[in-house]
C-alpha cells in the first residue's frame, strides 16, 4: 500500500515537472518579446541574453504617446465596443426565440448558423470593400463594426440559446398566465435569469472584435486603424524598432490576460462554439 | 408550450442584419465574379464564366491549394497529437491544474498577429532568439523564413502554437466528461495507461474528435492573420494559401472580379469539407448514441 502510494506521488512529481518544462518552453516567445520591450538595446541583442538589466518603460511610453497607439487603441474600443452593443442583444432575441420553438424548427437553423460561421471571411471582404467604396464608407466605424456584427452573431446566438435552453419554459407559462406579452416575458422574467451568459458573450465577442485582423486591415484607414492593423504594418521589419514594436504587442495583450481571468470558467462552453478566433 | 407567432419578431433584427451583411454581399461576389473588373478602373466587362476558367486552369491556384492542404495538415496532426498529450496530462495531473490550464491558453487567446509576431521575433534570421543562440556555439542555423520547407514549417509550427491550447482545451473537457466507472473496471482489470488510452479513452472520444477536425480544417481555409505577418506568403509563394492568393489577388492586383470568383472556389471547397463531415459525424453518433 506504501509502495503504491510512493508510486503515485512520484507519477504526479513527474508529471509536474514536464508540464512545467513545457509550459515554460512554449511561452518562452512570449516571455522573450516581454524582455525586450524593457531592455535597452545595449542590452536586448547580448547573447547569452543578458538576465540582470536595468528595466526601462521608456519604450512602451514611446510606443503609446509618440507613436500614436493611444490613437489606435481608442479605435479598438470604439469599434468593439459597438460591435458588443449591437451584437449581444440583437443575438439574445435571436437566440431565445430560437430556444422557445419546436426543436425541429430550431435544428435547421442553427446548423445554417453554424455554415454561416464558416463562411472564408476572405470571400466577404471583397465585397465588403468594393461597396465600402461605392458607399463611400471606407475607413469609418459604422462599417467596420457592422461587419464585425455580422460575423459575430452566429457564435452570440449559439452561445446564448444554450443559456436560454436552461431556463424552464415553465416560466414563460406562468408569466404569461401572469399577463405579461411575449416582449414583457422576455425582457422582465428570462433576460434577468441569464445575466452570467449575457456577460460571458459580451466578453467573447469583445475578444473577437479586439483581436479581428482581416476586416481591419481592408475597411479602415487612417482615421480607425485598430491595433492589429497597426501592429502588423509597425512590427518586425526593421531590428531598430523591435524594442517599441514589443512594448506595443505586450501592451495590446495584457487587456485580453484580463479578460480571460474573468472568462475561464466559461471557457469550454464558449471555444466549443467557436469565440475567440471568430 | 404553443410556439408564439410572435417570436418570428424576435429574430428579425438578427437575420435581417446577417442577410443585408453577409448574404447580399455574397450574393454580390457571385455576381462580381463573372465580370473583368479592375478596382478603379472606369468599366467593368461581362465575361460569364471566364475568371473561374483562367482560375482553374493556372498553376499558381493549384498550388496554393496544395500548400493549404500541406498546412492543414501538418498543423492539425501536431495540434492532435500536442493536444491530446496536453489534454491526458492535466487529466491525470490532482493539483495546479487550472494555472496550467491558464498558462498553456494564453497563445490561443492574444491577437493572433500579436502571437505571430511573437514568434517572427523569434524565427527572424541572425537577430531572432533561435538564430543568435545557435550562433553563439558556431552553428550555421538556415534561413527559417526564407527557405520554402522551412518556412512552410514555421507557418504549420505558428498555426500549432495558437491552435493546440484549443484541441488540448475540448479534449480536456471531453475526458472529464468521460464514464469514471468503465475507467475504475478497466484499471481493476489490470489496463494499463496504454491500454486504456487505445481501448476506452480514444473510442469514446471519436465524436469531439472528428468535430473539433472539421472546425480545424475549415479554419485553416479562413488562415490569414499567421500567413500574412509571419511570411505574406513568401518566399516567392512558397507558403501562399488559398486565401492569402486571394487577398493578393483582390487587394494587391485589384483584379476584384477574378478574386471574387476565387472567393466562391474556396466557398465551394469548405462547403464540401462541412457536408463530408457532417455526414461522418451524423454516423458516428449513431453508433455511440
Amino acid at each position: 500500500m506504501k509502495a503504491r502510494r510512493m508510486a503515485r506521488v512520484r507519477n504526479q512529481t513527474l508529471l509536474f515537472v514536464a508540464l512545467t518544462i513545457f509550459t515554460f518552453v512554449n511561452l518562452v516567445p512570449l516571455i522573450w518579446a516581454a524582455l525586450t520591450s524593457i531592455k535597452n538595446p545595449a542590452d536586448a541583442f547580448t547573447i547569452p541574453p543578458t538576465v540582470f538589466f536595468h528595466p526601462t518603460f521608456e519604450f512602451h511610453r514611446q510606443v503609446w504617446l509618440d507613436r500614436g497607439f493611444v490613437r489606435y487603441l481608442i479605435n479598438s474600443l470604439i469599434v468593439s465596443a459597438g460591435t458588443v452593443c449591437i451584437s449581444v442583444p440583437i443575438g439574445s432575441l435571436a437566440a431565445y426565440a430560437l430556444s422557445r420553438m419546436p426543436q425541429r424548427r430550431a435544428s435547421p437553423i442553427l446548423f445554417g448558423l453554424f455554415t454561416i460561421r464558416m463562411f472564408p471571411h476572405m470571400l466577404l471582404a471583397i465585397p465588403f470593400f468594393v461597396m465600402g467604396s461605392f458607399l463611400n464608407m471606407i475607413d469609418t466605424y459604422p462599417l467596420l463594426i457592422l461587419a464585425l456584427v455580422a460575423i459575430n452573431q452566429p457564435f452570440t446566438i449559439w452561445l446564448m440559446y444554450s443559456f436560454f435552453l436552461e431556463i424552464p419554459r415553465d416560466l414563460d407559462e406562468a408569466a404569461a398566465i401572469d399577463g405579461c406579452n411575449l416582449w414583457q416575458t422576455f425582457r422582465i422574467v428570462i433576460l434577468p435569469l441569464v445575466r452570467p451568459g449575457l456577460t460571458v458573450a459580451a466578453l467573447f465577442s469583445l475578444l473577437l472584435s479586439y483581436n479581428e485582423f482581416l476586416f481591419a486591415l481592408v475597411l479602415t484607414g487612417i482615421k480607425t486603424k485598430t491595433l492589429p492593423v497597426a501592429i502588423a504594418s509597425f512590427g518586425g521589419e526593421d531590428v531598430s524598432d523591435w524594442s517599441i514594436s514589443a512594448a506595443g504587442a505586450i501592451g495590446i495583450m495584457l487587456p485580453i490576460v484580463v479578460i480571460m481571468l474573468f472568462v475561464q470558467r466559461h471557457l469550454v462552453r464558449g471555444l466549443t462554439i467557436g469565440a475567440v478566433k471568430g | 408550450m404553443r410556439w408564439q407567432r410572435g417570436l418570428w419578431l424576435f429574430l428579425v433584427p438578427s437575420f435581417g442584419l446577417m442577410a443585408l451583411v453577409l448574404l447580399w454581399p455574397l450574393a454580390y461576389a457571385a455576381y462580381l465574379s463573372m465580370f473583368d473588373y479592375h478596382l478603379g478602373s472606369p468599366g467593368m466587362r461581362f465575361v460569364g464564366l471566364a475568371n473561374y476558367g483562367q482560375l482553374l486552369s493556372e498553376a499558381r491556384l493549384w498550388q496554393s491549394l496544395w500548400t493549404t492542404i500541406v498546412i492543414a495538415l501538418g498543423s492539425v496532426g501536431v495540434e492532435f497529437l500536442l493536444g491530446f498529450v496536453l489534454a491526458f496530462a492535466l487529466y491525470r495531473l490532482t493539483f495546479s491544474v487550472r494555472v496550467f490550464m491558464i498558462l498553456l491558453f494564453l497563445p490561443h487567446i492574444i491577437t493572433p498577429v500579436v502571437a505571430t509576431l511573437f514568434l517572427k521575433w523569434i524565427l527572424t534570421s541572425n537577430w531572432g532568439l533561435i538564430d543568435a543562440t545557435l550562433m553563439t556555439f558556431n552553428i550555421g542555423p538556415p534561413d527559417w523564413l526564407g527557405n520554402p520547407v522551412w518556412a512552410k514549417i514555421c507557418v504549420i509550427l505558428a498555426d500549432a502554437w495558437i491552435f493546440t491550447p484549443f484541441v488540448m482545451l475540448v479534449l480536456y473537457a471531453a475526458l472529464q466528461a468521460l464514464d469514471q466507472a468503465q475507467i475504475e473496471a478497466a484499471s481493476i482489470d489490470g489496463a494499463n495507461s496504454w491500454h486504456m488510452i487505445r481501448h476506452i479513452i480514444l473510442p469514446s472520444l471519436v465524436p469531439v474528435i472528428v468535430f473539433t477536425v472539421s472546425v480545424r480544417l475549415m479554419d485553416v481555409f479562413r488562415f490569414f492573420d499567421a500567413v500574412y505577418v509571419l511570411t505574406g506568403g513568401g518566399p516567392g509563394t512558397a507558403t501562399e494559401t488559398i486565401t492569402m492568393y486571394t487577398y493578393q489577388l483582390g487587394f494587391q492586383l485589384l483584379q476584384v472580379g477574378k478574386a471574387s470568383a476565387l472567393g466562391i472556389i474556396t466557398l465551394v471547397i469548405v462547403a464540401a469539407v462541412i457536408a463530408t463531415f457532417s455526414h461522418l459525424l451524423q454516423r458516428g453518433y449513431g453508433r455511440t448514441g
